[in-house]
């Protein structure tokens, strides 16, 4: 946490000791004002722990549709979650890389279903999938002709989660590539590589970190996602229901204490995976 | 490194693949495991409906291996899903004020009331702010909140009720915050965020550190629950199984009793049932074609009489009690009151002096059939209400004693009479201009000026002792629609119903 100046390498004891007795009241309000947030956080999730019980809490887990809801999270999620890197990683190098017409208007559509209200964005998918062009509308082709129904069934979930997750892993992966110096990849293009093998072979390993972070983000902002899935999704049991529409089924029904437990359980898994995918980005950078 | 990106891409790709083979297999598992033999019903249901519903859908589907889908969400939410998908089977809203919005808006066909709920006062188990009266809530230590009066149907209602009484003003005053909805004021009092609020009471049943308060204040404060049929309905016959279910006093209805719900008389189950109605004969070509498209919609069976009103009013004095009857005119309907305590008028319908085409003789007003040798057939004065009222009309007219002596034949009902006349066994007979219409080609029909007393009246009504109320009003809904009204007008009929009173426009 210490830096030290190599020019003052040697100096007197009593300027060291001068340094040092002025550091602590830096890091005590530094630290005072960051545990600030971290205590609110803390003392969030304790007053859930102590607003339930244990046996509230395993008995949501027992609860099949409880059961069936956290499936469901984790599939769509995860889904979402890799989807949006694979959209992401060519958006935000574009983005990054290259200046085209029309580059600030895709840029600024990039952020829109971060700025739109949700509820605004899962009533937007509804009505696209149920416009009536002509005779042509995209819900009834596909479910008729290519029996892949979306509106209030599970491809509805991943969608509502991707449309908003992909919007953060594209930023993210924008700024990833920002920070990344072209000069590897041009040098790479001089030595023969075409622009496809400078951006495999260059670019990709190099942005791995902020690929992870891309993902981390797109997953928790997919566990998060709820205004969009519960009006293009639904809130089906045991079909649409996600563990963040379990926990306003349960509060509309006045359930608090399962309520609570459930978004304790969704705290665990987030914690869980999102430690999962941060690791694996340390051992991926290393 | 070049093989170690692509090895993570292709790693990725087919994690994917798996994820997605994972949720369709998840979701094949769950329709297969459904004991479904028919496309599954799929209900909008309030939120705040959930813990009955889901235990009538467990009942409903063990009873008839009948998949039920549930969307649980916010009664406007859902109701704005219903516009934009036109999809769906049917919809259950915290209140039916949004039936009423999703009729006018033709996205709901039928209603089926189910149960109501009263505005009450919440507050914690043991009443410790001790409230007993409308003004301790207005007390400086008593945090009130309230539902929204724009956006919630208890908010909506309370706000009514309280402005008639001039009271609202100084509630809402003494409101510390207002909610998105019901459950996020009795959730307030529950976690301590506040000390009372204004909710139904049945939604306090899934409370159990709560408990109410009834204020005479608030007493005019009901809501209804009811469920309705989406109009767009590919299964409407399924659908309506569902919400008679769902409505029947003695399946769905106890549930919603036992969650603190008020329930009131409704239909006794039947898988399918058979509703009795008498009706009188000159009605049967104004409402055969309706029964018949209402039967096939419901899928249940309506057993029709049809015959003179004074037969049917015997029959029914005899001991035989149908669910409705639709009396030839308000005499009849009269003779069992007891029966049919609350009638409604539907139509009316006048006699007529019906002749041969080109009229012949030249008849042209009632003491013309005085004349000698003038085959007269007439209505049975006791045994159908057109012999009723021509009898009146006789008498009204002053040509009883003179006419009686051609009368050759009287009937029970009008069709048979135009037979008769069809057939030139009659020259003249007085019959209701309904029993005409279909005989414009070789008949012509007199109009009876002047005289009131030769109008009939035809109400409408569901006995008081019907197993099937609700279905019988249901039926009485689709007869009094404008698609009925259309029928009724063109078989020689005149609307008595107001249209502003109409429920199936």
């Amino acid at each position: 946490m210490t830096r030290t100046d190599p020019h003052r390498e040697g100096s007197k004891g009593i300027a060291s000791q001068r340094t040092r007795r002025s550091d602590a009241p830096f890091f005590l309000v530094m630290g005072g004002i960051s545990s600030c947030f971290l205590l609110l956080i803390l003392l969030l999730l304790l007053a859930d722990v102590l607003f339930t019980s244990w046996s509230d809490f395993s008995a949501a887990l027992r609860k099949p549709e409880i059961l069936a809801a956290m499936r469901l999270t984790l599939l769509s999620c995860t889904v979402a979650a890799l989807l949006s890197v694979w959209v992401a990683t060519p958006l935000g190098y574009l983005l990054s890389r290259f200046k085209f017409p029309g580059r600030i208007l895709i840029d600024t559509l990039v952020d829109i279903p971060i700025v739109l209200p949700p509820l605004v964005l899962g009533l937007s998918l509804l009505i696209l999938f149920h416009l009536s062009i002509g005779q042509w509308q995209l819900e009834s082709f596909l479910r008729d002709r290519l029996g892949f129904p979306v509106t209030f069934r599970w491809p509805a979930v991943v969608l509502a989660q991707f449309s908003v997750a992909c919007a953060f892993a594209v930023r993210t992966m924008r700024v990833t590539f920002d920070q990344m110096s072209p000069r590897c990849e041009e040098v790479a293009r001089t030595l023969g590589c075409s622009r496809a093998q400078a951006f495999l072979h260059i670019a990709l390993p190099q942005a791995w970190r902020g690929m992870i972070a891309a993902m981390t983000i797109a997953w928790a902002r997919a566990l998060g996602e709820f205004g969009p899935i519960l009006v293009f999704a639904g809130a089906t049991r045991m079909k649409t229901e996600v563990l963040s529409t379990t926990v306003f089924l349960e509060l509309s029904i006045g359930q608090l204490d399962a309520a609570v437990a459930v978004s304790l359980l969704m705290v665990v898994m987030a914690m869980a995976v999102l430690l999962i995918l941060r690791l694996l980005g340390a051992g991926v950078a290393a | 490194m070049m093989n170690r990106t692509i090895a993570v891409m292709l790693g990725s790709a087919l994690l994917l693949i798996s994820l997605l083979a994972m949720l369709i297999r998840g979701d094949g598992n769950r329709s297969t495991t459904s004991t479904s033999h028919d496309k599954p019903l799929m209900v909008y249901c309030a939120a705040s409906n959930r813990a009955v519903m889901e235990q009538v859908r467990q009942a409903y589907e063990d009873e008839f291996q009948r998949s039920v889908q549930i969307q649980y969400g916010p009664s406007q939410t859902l109701l704005s899903s219903i516009e934009v998908t036109r999809d769906g089977d049917l919809y259950l809203p915290a209140d039916d004020s949004f039936l009423e919005i999703g009729r006018s808006k033709q996205l709901v066909a039928e209603i089926l009331p189910i149960a109501s709920m009263q505005a009450v006062v919440a507050v914690s188990k043991g009443n410790p702010k001790s409230i007993a009266t409308f003004a301790d809530l207005q007390s400086s230590n008593v945090r009130l909140v309230q539902a929204s009066p724009e956006g919630t149907a208890i908010g909506k209602v309370t706000k009514a009720i309280l402005t008639n009484l001039n009271r609202w003003e100084e509630l809402d005053r003494a409101t510390l915050a207002y909610r998105g909805t019901v459950n996020e004021v009795a959730n307030d009092i529950s976690v301590g965020a506040a000390d009372a609020g204004i909710v139904y009471d049945a939604v306090l049943h899934t409370y159990p550190g709560l408990e109410f308060l009834e204020l005479p204040e608030l007493s005019a404060g009901v809501s209804q629950v009811s469920i309705g049929v989406i109009a767009s309905t590919q299964q409407p016959q399924a659908a309506l199984h569902f919400a008679r279910y769902l409505s029947a006093r003695d399946r769905g209805l106890l549930r919603y009793a036992e969650h603190g719900f008020h329930t009131s008389a409704g239909d006794v189950w039947a898988d399918h049932p058979s509703l009795s109605l008498f009706a009188g004969s000159m009605l049967r070509p104004a409402i055969e074609e309706t029964i018949t498209a209402f039967e096939e919609r419901e899928g249940v069976s309506v057993d029709r009489v049809y015959n003179g009103c004074g037969i049917l009013v015997a029959q029914m004095k005899g001991g035989q009690h149908p669910d409705a009857y639709f009396a030839c005119d308000n005499e009849f309907m009269n003779q069992v009151h007891d029966l049919f305590p609350q009638p409604v008028e539907v139509s009316q319908n006048e006699l007529v002096i019906l002749v041969q085409k080109g009229n012949p003789l030249g008849i042209a007003r009632l003491s013309d059939l005085a004349r000698d040798g003038i085959r007269v057939g007439v209505g049975h004065e006791k045994q159908c209400a057109m012999g009723w009222l021509t009898q009146n009309t006789f008498r009204e007219a002053g040509v009883e004693q003179s006419v009686l002596p051609n009368v050759t034949v009287q009937s029970p009902t009008g069709d048979m009479l135009v037979n008769q006349l069809r057939t030139k066994s009659l020259d003249a007979a007085v019959v209701y201009l309904s029993n005409a219409a279909g005989s414009a080609d070789v008949l012509d029909a007199i109009r009876i000026d002047g005289l009131k007393c030769s109008i009939a009246t035809q109400p409408w009504a569901v006995s008081k002792e019907s197993r099937y109320p609700s279905t019988a009003e249901r039926l009485f809904t689709k007869l009094s629609s404008a698609d009925s009204k259309e029928i009724f007008a063109a078989e020689g009929f005149q609307w008595k119903i107001d249209p502003s009173k109409s429920v199936a426009e």
